[in-house]
C-alpha cells in the first residue's frame, strides 16, 4: 500500500520570489532556510509523488463558478499566470499530473463518503502552487495532484471541511495499492491582510499567528477547530487569514500529531508559516 | 449593488499586460469598451454591467471608491498596482502606491466584499 511520508506547511507569498535572492536579505535567511530544510525532508523521505492542496487567487476559479474543493485530475498543468510574471516576476512553469491518485482522491465514479469533490481537468496553476513546489522541489519533476481548497471567495469550507479533507487524503492514500511513497505540501498564510485596511503592514495579527503557531507545535487539532470555527476571528485576523486553514488539513491528515518542524519568521512580510511533520 | 461585476471587471483588465495596456491608455473608452462586449448562446454566459457609481469609480481609477463599493480586497490591490505601475516605477515609487492604498481603505475599515 501506498505510504504517507511527509506532510509540509510553507507559504506562498510572490513578492519572495524577486526578494530572496543571493545574496538573501538578512530578514529573509530563516524563511530561505526552512524551505531549505523542507527540500532536504522531500528528497530524504524519496517522495515520488506530491498532493498540493493550495487555494486559487480567483484567477483559475471565479465567483462565476467556485468550488469547495476542487481536485486536479489533469496528465499536466501549466504554472502561473501572465499577471504573476508581471507582477511577481515569476516563471512559467510545466508540471505533471497523476490521474491514478487524483482518482483515488477524488472518486473516479462515485464522490467518496467523507467530503464532496469538483474535479478539474484543465486548470493553470498559480502563484500558491507554483512557488511551493519551486522552492521545494526546483526540478519540478514530481507529478503532482494539486488541490485547490476555496479560502479566497466567500463562503469558504468550514474548519470541519477541511479536516475533513485531511482525514479523507490520509484513508485514500493509506488505501491505494501501489508502492508509492507520497508527501503532502501545503501552503497558506498565517493572519495576511493583502488589500485590506492593514495590507503590507507586517502581521495584521500576531495574536492569531502565535495561537497558530501553537496549534501545530502542540498537536492541538481541536485548538485550530475551536478558534477557527469562529468565522468573525479569522476575518478579524484579516483579508486572506482564511488560507491558513490549509494547514489544518495539513494537521488532520497527520492524524493531528505534533509538528516535528515549526517556525514561524517575521520579515519585512507578513508572519511566514513552517511546519513540517516527517517519518525519518 | 453588483460588486460581482466590479470583481469581474478588474480581473478582465488585470490578468493579461494587454488589457492593462489597453485600460491605461483610456479608462472610460475601456469601460465602455468591456460593457459592450459579453457572451453569446453558443459560449458560457458572459454578462456585463456596472452601475454609474462603479463606471464613474474605474473610469477615474479610484481604488478607495472601488474598495467602497465591494471590490474584493485582493483584486482590488494588485488591480490598483497593475493600473498605476506605469507611474510608481517612474515616479512615486511601490511603497508610497502602498501608503496611498491604505490611506484610502483604512478609514472605511472592513467592508462587506461578498457579493
Amino acid at each position: 500500500m501506498a505510504e504517507l511520508v511527509l506532510a509540509a506547511v510553507t507559504p506562498h507569498n510572490p513578492l519572495l520570489w524577486r526578494a530572496m535572492t543571493d545574496p538573501v536579505p538578512d530578514d529573509l535567511r530563516p524563511i530561505a532556510a526552512n524551505f531549505a530544510r523542507i527540500r532536504e525532508a522531500v528528497a530524504s523521505h524519496e517522495v515520488d509523488v506530491l498532493v498540493v492542496i493550495g487555494t486559487d487567487h480567483l484567477r483559475q476559479f471565479f465567483y462565476d463558478n467556485s468550488p469547495a474543493f476542487a481536485i486536479g485530475k489533469a496528465d499536466a498543468y501549466h504554472g502561473t499566470w501572465e499577471n504573476e510574471v508581471r507582477t511577481f516576476g515569476m516563471e512559467y512553469a510545466e508540471v505533471v499530473g497523476h490521474r491514478e491518485l487524483a482518482d483515488r482522491i477524488a472518486g473516479r465514479s462515485v464522490q467518496p463518503d467523507a467530503i464532496d469533490f469538483s474535479v478539474s481537468l484543465e486548470w493553470r496553476l498559480d502563484h500558491a502552487f507554483v512557488i511551493p513546489l519551486q522552492y521545494v522541489r526546483p526540478e519540478l519533476d514530481l507529478p503532482v495532484v494539486p488541490i485547490h481548497a476555496n479560502a479566497s471567495m466567500p463562503p469558504v469550507p468550514s474548519v470541519r471541511r477541511f479536516v475533513a479533507l485531511g482525514e479523507h487524503l490520509r484513508r485514500a492514500i493509506e488505501d491505494w495499492d501501489s508502492d508509492a511513497r507520497v508527501g503532502i505540501l501545503t501552503s497558506g498564510h498565517m493572519a495576511n491582510d493583502v488589500g485590506g485596511p492593514r495590507t503590507f503592514a507586517g502581521s495584521p495579527d500576531p495574536e492569531f499567528d502565535a495561537l497558530a503557531a501553537g496549534w501545530m507545535r502542540d498537536g492541538d487539532l481541536d485548538g485550530a477547530i475551536r478558534v477557527c470555527s469562529d468565522v468573525d476571528r479569522l476575518t478579524a485576523a484579516g483579508s486572506m487569514t482564511s488560507q491558513f486553514l490549509n494547514a489544518v488539513a495539513a494537521l488532520a491528515a497527520m492524524g493531528g500529531r505534533a509538528a516535528d518542524f515549526v517556525d514561524v519568521p517575521e520579515s519585512r512580510f507578513s508572519t511566514s508559516p513552517f511546519f513540517l511533520w516527517s517519518t525519518r | 449593488m453588483s460588486a460581482y461585476m466590479v470583481d469581474k471587471f478588474i480581473r478582465a483588465v488585470e490578468l493579461g499586460d494587454a488589457t492593462v495596456a489597453e485600460y491605461v491608455a483610456d479608462p472610460p473608452a475601456f469601460v465602455e469598451r468591456w460593457l459592450a462586449g459579453g457572451g453569446t448562446p453558443v459560449r458560457p454566459t458572459d454578462d456585463r454591467f456596472l452601475t454609474e457609481a462603479e463606471r464613474a469609480a474605474f473610469a477615474a481609477r479610484d481604488f478607495g471608491a472601488l474598495y467602497a463599493l465591494g471590490a474584493h480586497p485582493y483584486l482590488l490591490w494588485h488591480f490598483t498596482e497593475a493600473v498605476y505601475e506605469h507611474e510608481y516605477t517612474e515616479g512615486s515609487g511601490w511603497r508610497e502606491l502602498v501608503e496611498r492604498y491604505r490611506a484610502a481603505v483604512a478609514p472605511q475599515g472592513l467592508v462587506d466584499y461578498i457579493p
